[in-house]
């Protein structure tokens, strides 16, 4: 069944999130909003070298403390080997463990090495302080392309390239290397009439989420263990955590707290395993929360990365080849997102020539995890310079270049799939179209323009509608709400009921109250999730058309479900919900539907972006004027949240491009792990950020939805940067944009003129 | 028959150069199993869980047991996360 | 830890004379209370000065303004006699942190924190304010630019409290101005303060002016030579780039997180640059 776009009666509407009263009046319940009678405060001791073997750990004077209930070390846990299936991609268990844990080294600045349970957190950090760690200082290396360097400090011995023939019989930094791409690059770079080649770097960012990790963990004497915790996914949480530890699935409940931000940084564990440990030797519930310095030195930022790009064009403004090498920095275990790196950066272009290498590099720094379109961010970076100065040698308009060579519905995309429907043309069009773009700029004023993609995915979802017997519907659903999906999952089931949205409600459950579902990422939900909603509401209907054929003693094949009600044409008054649900037991038993299925067709997101900056040529600073997003979400359910998602990963991109960075001092130790000198933008850096919603429906969802989440961060990189050499002639070609490298830049740029 | 295209270096490493092979198969499984008794080694590389499959366009992100309609164009590739 | 809420002046004095231990004194507590929170201070008494009426009021006295030690910058800017008199001190005092920040935040803890990047200290100084200050001793007046010795260290002997800053009367066509380089627009510590405070004769020319440098040294700085360039010019581009060079001249800064040596004297000239002109055209609109 699919539903029309013209007769929608809340589907595309704007209604009051069910969690908003909630959460703005303080009573939602986030990570560490929970309490346990008895609980105890766990700690983590963490190192502070960010190289180094751990010689010997001595926990005798910590576990004498009055008041210390229980210690854990690396040497706890259960040795753990093989991968799990995370539901996105496969997570390296036994480099997991390592990171939850140490346990012959550390490897970056903040590793945890032990934790301590405690009657109280001020014991517990006391206790911290008598734990004695022997350390042989290591050297380290915390840059990309010198970790790739022969004689750079090695992080494990046993790291031999993979995806080189034959595998090296030295060991290296070089995790994995991969290439991909399609057609004969040489013979298409012969043909190019100009040739723009360059190399970029952008810096570790974090995902910056607002609420710090933060769990309640218990196990009882018979090995039922329940966690509570805000992640994006309880599940994986679950598996994870049930892996680690050697317990099966279904002795661990994870039950999702609301959550303050993941951006992709919570699809992983990191204290939830710990505080599991510590409340099975304490025999007593254990609290963990993070303090914002630790979630920045020991939660995986994303990838720093070195990129090379190549592409060359016909003077006609054809694109003829493209290459590119990204080396991405993984942190302290493999595992960059240099492979999405690779197979998004070039997806906006239809080509006929194009290779691209990526590197995965270890480094002493934090483990990465993902953030926001893993990887597309610094690819479409590099691209859209590249993109951009060939556009500018060509004498064309950007938009007019990328819309000549644009990706469409039949474009091999760089990976080889071929496109089904998509929406990039119609982008760069409402692009060309859209009073910003056409407006005028004043002196030292730019204009930039960049394209994204991001695949979106479908997976595994399970959902489950109740009818009530007053004839309202709860709604029970598997995934955490990082962007208003739950009011999304109301509005698709109203719809499909043909009632009022208010009479829905919508549930996120625990791992023991719901089938499987994959994370909360991806930008899936809406689709994925949404999908399983729509097709058991649709079952749900199903059932009802069979309670009201047996009510009015009819065949089923003669009851229509329409606005809320079962009609017949041999009666005249309609059978609400309401008056089905009422005689719900006499006529078969409590009505249900269901749905569990690994959603298919996926639709990619395309979008473009248009940025105004002005730039104080005295200081380097920078100004966003105006920020125009323009995006493909095939159906916005939402639309306030579709918005909200394109304006969110602008914010994270203009942070991004212009102050975010890790700054590490000689030794290794990370110097700003915090919000004061770790620069987010604040309210009063940002002009509004205007939305476009463009809707190329995906044929494959009941409301031709597209993910939207993740494409919103992938194009303002390059939009910023693009606009900064409109304004002052200078190429930016390193992140961040801060004012001391601009104003050092344009200084360079005026020498050089003169 | 199904085609297959091995994306970027898969080729060159495990199938002598070739990028765009026919096989017989109706579900992926199949066409790797195909594959396999033209390459031996590349089922190992192919079933791993860090790979993904795209038929027709769509991405299955776990596809081995997918059906693979007639003439269908098989790409396998790398299996990417969100966040 | 001990927490008191003296009602006057010489019992606060007269508590923190007594304590055997480490003591700290709380006005707004922008920056103790961080300091609390992050365990990096753990004072065993917190002498609460907010009840004392001296230091939560202000009084224009002969001219001049007695501003409380512990009024909150939020109030500075709604009194409108002080932020038409000294709107250089006042748009200082809104720089700090965020709205929010300056409900609590207060002169007297911004300077006695002793910060080398505080926000309101380079526009003290450019205004020539004098503390007056009390403790078992008695009363003393210092000069705002002698309070801070190095980062995190006053000249405040034990029991002694800046009980109010004082500002002098203000000749006609007078005006100060304040500006500061952050990277991004609010929460950042100062990179660069610069404070120019000057005061105009008939002919248009400046009579008198004092330039206070902030975050560019281990304490903020008067910056005479800045001042001097100013003397007996209009203000035009010969002057401000003479009192930029100078101002840059007078920096001694470190390579930070915030910024590098270069990039603080650079910017330095422009900021005492930008400010004195502000400072010389809103003195010429009076």
């Amino acid at each position: 069944m699919t539903y029309e776009d013209g007769k929608l009666k809340v589907v595309g509407t704007r209604p009051i999130r069910p969690d908003g009263v909630d959460k703005v009046t303080g009573r939602a319940n986030f990570g560490a909003d929970h309490s346990m009678p008895g609980m105890l405060w766990g700690r983590i001791l963490r190192s502070p070298h960010a190289h180094a073997r751990i010689t010997g750990i001595d926990v005798s004077k910590a576990e004498a403390l009055p008041g210390v209930k229980a210690v854990v070390t690396g040497a706890d846990m259960a040795e753990s080997s093989g991968s799990a299936d995370a539901g996105e991609s496969a997570i390296n268990l036994r480099d997991l463990s390592r990171n939850v844990l140490a346990h012959d080294k550390v490897l970056y600045d903040g590793h945890a090495i032990a934790a301590i349970a405690a009657t109280s957190d001020k014991i517990a950090r006391e206790a911290l302080k008598l734990i004695d760690v022997g350390y042989e200082v290591l050297p380290h290396v915390m840059d990309v392309d010198e970790a790739m360097k022969p004689d750079a400090p090695l992080l494990h011995d046993d790291m031999f390239t993979e995806g080189i023939e034959p595998t090296p019989e030295t060991s290296s930094n070089i995790a994995k290397k991969m290439v991909i791409g399609f057609g004969d690059v040489d013979d298409g770079f012969a043909k190019a009439d100009v040739i723009i080649e360059r190399t970029l770097k952008t810096a570790p960012v974090h995902q910056g989420y607002i609420e710090p990790h933060a769990c309640v963990a218990t196990i009882s004497e018979d090995g039922q263990a329940v966690v509570w915790c805000s992640s994006q996914g309880q599940f994986v949480i679950r598996d994870l955590c049930s892996q680690l530890l050697g317990m099966e699935a279904a002795d661990v409940r994870v039950i999702p707290a609301e959550i303050g931000g993941g951006f992709g940084g919570k699809t992983t564990v990191y204290l939830e395993p710990v505080a599991l440990m510590l409340s099975q030797k304490s025999s007593r519930p254990v609290k963990m929360t993070m303090t914002r310095g630790e979630v920045f030195r020991a939660t995986g930022p994303t990838s720093a990365s070195s990129m090379d790009v190549k592409i060359g064009a016909t003077r006609d403004g054809r694109i003829t080849a493209a290459s590119a090498e990204f080396r991405f920095q993984a942190g302290a275990f493999p595992g960059s997102p240099v492979g999405a790196a690779c197979m998004a950066s070039f997806a906006p272009y239809d080509l006929e020539n194009v290779s691209i290498t990526g590197y995965d590099v270890v480094t002493n720094g934090p483990k990465v995890a993902a953030y926001r379109a893993p990887g597309a961010p610094q690819g479409a970076y590099a691209v859209e310079t590249v993109v951009d100065e060939l556009a500018e040698a060509l004498n064309m308009d950007p938009v007019d270049f990328r819309a000549l060579n644009g990706a469409r519905e039949g474009t091999k995309a760089p990976y080889g799939a071929t496109f089904k429907v998509v929406g990039n043309l119609e982008c760069l069009e409402a692009t060309k179209d859209h009073p910003h773009y056409k407006s005028n700029l004043g002196p030292d004023q730019g204009r930039g323009v960049a394209s994204g993609f991001w695949f979106n995915i479908g997976g595994q979802s399970a959902a489950t509608v109740a009818i009530n017997p007053d004839g309202t519907v709860s709604v029970v659903e598997g995934n955490p709400d990082i962007g208003g999906s739950r009011a999304s999952m109301a509005m698709m089931a109203a719809e499909v009921f043909g009632v009022a949205v208010e009479k829905v409600r919508p549930m996120i459950a625990d791992t023991a109250s719901i089938a499987h579902n994959d994370v909360t990422g991806g930008s899936r939900v809406t689709f994925a999730t949404g999908m399983a909603v729509v097709q058991a509401s649709e079952d749900a209907v199903e059932q009802l058309k069979k309670r009201a054929a047996k009510m009015w003693d009819v065949e089923v094949e003669d009851v229509v479900w329409q606005d809320g009600a079962a009609h017949t044409a041999t009666k005249d008054a309609p059978l609400t919900l309401a008056d089905i649900a009422a005689q719900a037991g006499r006529t078969g038993g409590p009505i249900t539907g269901n749905a569990s299925i690994n959603a298919r067709g996926a639709g990619p997101a395309f979008t473009t972006h248009i940025c105004d900056v002005e730039v104080d040529r005295e200081t380097g600073a920078v100004e966003i004027l105006r920020y125009t997003a323009i995006q493909d979400a095939g159906k916005a359910i939402h639309p306030s949240f579709v918005e909200g998602q394109m304006q969110g990963g602008v914010a994270q991109g203009v942070g991004w491009a212009l102050n975010e960075e890790y700054i590490y001092s000689t030794d290794g130790n990370m110097e700003n792990p915090g919000f004061l000198d770790y620069r987010m933008p604040v309210a009063s850096d940002l002009p509004m950020i205007d939305t476009v919603v463009i809707e190329v429906p995906n044929p494959s969802h009941p409301f031709g939805v597209r993910g939207v989440g993740e494409a919103p961060i992938v194009p303002p990189l390059a939009a910023v940067a693009n606009a900064v050499y409109d304004a002052v002639g200078v190429r930016m070609t390193e992140l961040p944009i801060s004012p001391p490298r601009l104003l050092a830049a344009i200084d360079a740029y005026k020498a050089a003129a003169e | 028959m199904a085609r297959v295209l091995l994306s970027g270096d898969l080729g060159r490493r495990f199938a002598d150069g070739e990028a765009e092979i026919e096989v017989k198969g109706d579900s992926v499984r199949h066409v790797i199993a195909a594959l396999e008794d033209l390459y031996p080694g590349i089922a190992e590389v192919l079933s791993d869980g860090r790979m993904a499959v795209a038929i027709d366009g769509t991405i299955h992100q776990d596809g081995l047991y997918e059906p693979v309609p007639a003439d269908a164009e098989v790409i396998f590739m790398p299996a990417i996360g969100g966040g | 830890m001990e927490y008191q809420s003296p009602g006057t002046v010489e019992e606060a004095v007269s508590l923190l004379a007594g304590a055997s231990g480490t003591s700290k004194v709380l006005a707004g507590g922008t920056d103790l209370l961080v300091q609390l929170r992050s365990g990096f201070v753990e004072p065993d008494l917190v002498v609460d000065l907010k009840r004392i009426d001296a230091l939560t009021s202000i009084t224009e006295d002969a001219g001049g303004f007695r501003i409380g030690a512990a009024v909150s910058c939020a109030e500075l800017g709604e009194h409108a006699a002080l932020s038409a008199a000294w709107p250089g001190i006042v748009e200082a005092a809104r720089l700090i942190g965020s709205e929010q920040i300056q409900s609590r935040s207060s002169l007297g803890g911004n300077l006695c924190n002793a910060s080398p990047a505080a926000d309101t200290v380079p526009a003290l100084i450019a205004a020539r304010a004098v503390c007056s200050v009390v403790g078992p001793g008695g009363q003393r007046d210092i000069p705002v630019e002698d309070i801070v010795t190095a980062p995190g260290e006053t000249s405040l002997q034990p029991g002694e409290i800046v009980v109010s800053l004082n500002l002098p009367a203000r000749p006609s066509r007078s005006a100060d101005a304040y500006l500061r380089f952050i990277p991004r627009t609010e929460m950042d510590i100062a990179v660069v303060g610069s404070g120019v405070s000057l005061t105009l004769s008939e002919d248009g020319t400046v009579s008198d002016a004092h330039v206070g440098l902030g975050a560019v040294a281990p304490t903020a700085l008067l910056v005479s030579e800045a001042g001097q360039a100013l003397v007996g010019t209009s203000c035009d581009d010969a002057a401000l780039d003479a009192a930029a060079a100078a101002a840059s001249a007078a920096c001694d800064p470190i390579d930070d997180k915030r910024g590098t040596v270069e990039y603080r004297v650079r910017v330095a000239g422009v900021l005492t640059k930008r400010a004195a002109a502000i400072a010389y055209q809103r003195a010429g609109s009076r």
